[in-house]
């Protein structure tokens, strides 16, 4: 655990990642930086989330919560430090963080659209599988269970599916790698009220189960409801953090990102 | 704040339920959808049954009352949202009435059905803006910290999307189980389910 012990001694004394209720902390991200050519998307980003807690980032839309996930994950390349499950990733790369646990569902779903809806999620469990565990069958009812919808249209092609079918089949492929720790880039994008309640149960649901959880989110009041501790992400920099109920009461917060009211108010106008 | 936190996630489930069924009589009045009449009367019996006989009573119990004994600014809107709350009975029957009606005469009986929900709709706009925009801020500003401790526990014993009191009390409805259901069978693209769409 010397990759754990050496994070620690880093963030200690950080004012930017003090998610102080983390117990265990699943991931350390320390003054992350993204830069696209000359442009800086992501700046000294830092962020912690523990085991079996919910995180989220919010902010508008080109504020870099894509890049940091991507970052995070290796997609794209950045500086600065990723712990991740106890050790120190020097640069992340795709295919290690997958292997050691870290799955993230992209904004774009990502689905194989000729595919049933079983074999996307069972390719899900591939890296499991090439590691020589053998439980995908298991994991897959577990999956079912929690997406009945999903064991109906088993056979379907993925790509005749709706929006809102596609995002949980995302979901449900990500859980079947059995991850410690699942991004979630958006879930509800482009959903409808009825479903983006839905989808956020079931993350809730993902959390008493013990799944540790990083959650991106314009939605902010649905993110901020569900989460444990948020970070508040606005051109490239956290700009705020603390307890999500307490950001969820914080004036500057209401007033930027929850309004009067709210988006529900708008759904019941005609 | 627990309270805050489960009386915003009732209301936008609240809102969600009427975006839908507000949805769903557009396709149908634009002759793309048929009605699925089992489906109406299920939301608007999770309407009856959640917002009208456990939202609101919360509400009066733990926030409206204790705010009352703390600041008489907020009396006037006060006055209004229990004035409606004690009309539940009376304002849910008219939507039951009207959806009963239109399932018994599919023909004539979508247009009242729907003047009938319009005005259910505008109610409840009307209802949570008063709430959220006139006496939360005053909760807000007047709660003592045992008043909220009060609120926080009422609100937390009984939060049926939670799961709270449906496990804790035998023979209820499970409405986190219902909204479920709800999302299922609605169709696409506001639900899951495939939805009986002409053509």
């Amino acid at each position: 655990m010397s990759g754990e012990n050496a994070m620690n001694k880093q963030t200690q004394g950080s004012a930017a990642s003090s998610n102080a209720d983390a117990k265990n902390p699943v991931l350390e991200v320390k003054d992350l930086c993204v830069s696209y050519g000359k442009v800086e998307a992501l700046t000294d980003a830092s962020l912690t989330v523990g085991e079996g807690q919910i995180v989220t980032v919010i902010g508008p839309n080109g504020a870099g919560k894509t890049t940091m996930l991507s970052a995070i994950m290796g997609v794209l390349g950045s500086r600065g430090q990723v712990a991740f499950d106890g050790s120190v990733e020097g640069v992340p790369e795709v295919e290690r963080m997958v292997a050691r646990g870290m799955t993230l569902v992209p904004e774009k779903r990502e689905l194989f659209g000729e595919m049933s809806v079983e074999d996307n999620l069972v390719l899900g469990a591939f890296q499991r599988y090439r590691m020589g565990k053998r439980d995908h069958a298991q994991t897959l009812e577990e999956v079912y269970a929690l997406f009945p919808r999903l064991k109906e249209r088993r056979s379907q092609a993925a790509g005749t599916m709706s929006g809102g079918e596609r995002q949980m089949l995302a979901v449900g492929r990500a859980l079947m790698a059995k991850p410690k720790l699942l991004m979630l880039d958006e879930p509800s994008l482009g959903l409808a009220p009825l479903i983006v309640r839905e989808i956020f149960r079931i993350i809730s649901e993902l959390r008493r189960r013990g799944v540790s959880i990083l959650l991106v989110e314009q939605n902010a009041r649905a993110a901020l409801q569900v989460a444990d501790y948020a970070y508040v992400l606005e051109t490239g920099q956290i700009a705020m953090q603390g307890p999500a109920h307490e950001l969820a009461d914080d004036p500057r917060v209401i007033e930027a990102y929850l309004g009067l009211g709210g988006k529900h108010q708008a759904m019941l106008s005609t | 704040m627990d309270a805050m936190r489960i009386l915003m996630d009732e209301h936008q489930s609240l809102a969600a339920i009427i975006h839908a069924i507000r949805h769903m009589i557009g396709e149908i009045d634009a002759g793309r959808l048929r009605p699925d009449h089992k489906l109406l009367e299920a939301m608007v019996h999770y309407l009856d049954a959640y917002p009208e006989k456990r939202h609101h009573p919360k509400e009066d119990a733990f926030l409206f009352g204790p705010l009352r004994a703390r600041t008489h600014d907020a009396d006037a809107a006060l006055d209004r949202l229990e004035a409606e709350h004690a009309q539940a009975d009376a304002r849910i029957a008219v939507l039951e009435a009207a959806v009963k009606g239109y399932a018994q005469d599919p023909v004539g009986g979508f247009e009242a059905f729907k003047t009938a929900f319009n005005d259910y709709a505008a109610f409840y706009r009307n209802h949570m803006m008063t709430e959220e925009r006139e006496v939360l801020p005053q909760i807000r500003k007047h709660f003592t910290a045992e008043d909220w401790a009060r609120a926080n526990a009422g609100f937390i014993a009984d939060d049926p999307l939670g799961g709270t009191r449906a496990s804790a009390r035998a023979g209820e409805e499970d409405f986190a189980q219902i909204f479920s259901r709800l999302v299922a069978a609605a169709p696409a693209p506001i639900g899951l389910g495939a939805g009986p769409y002409k053509g």
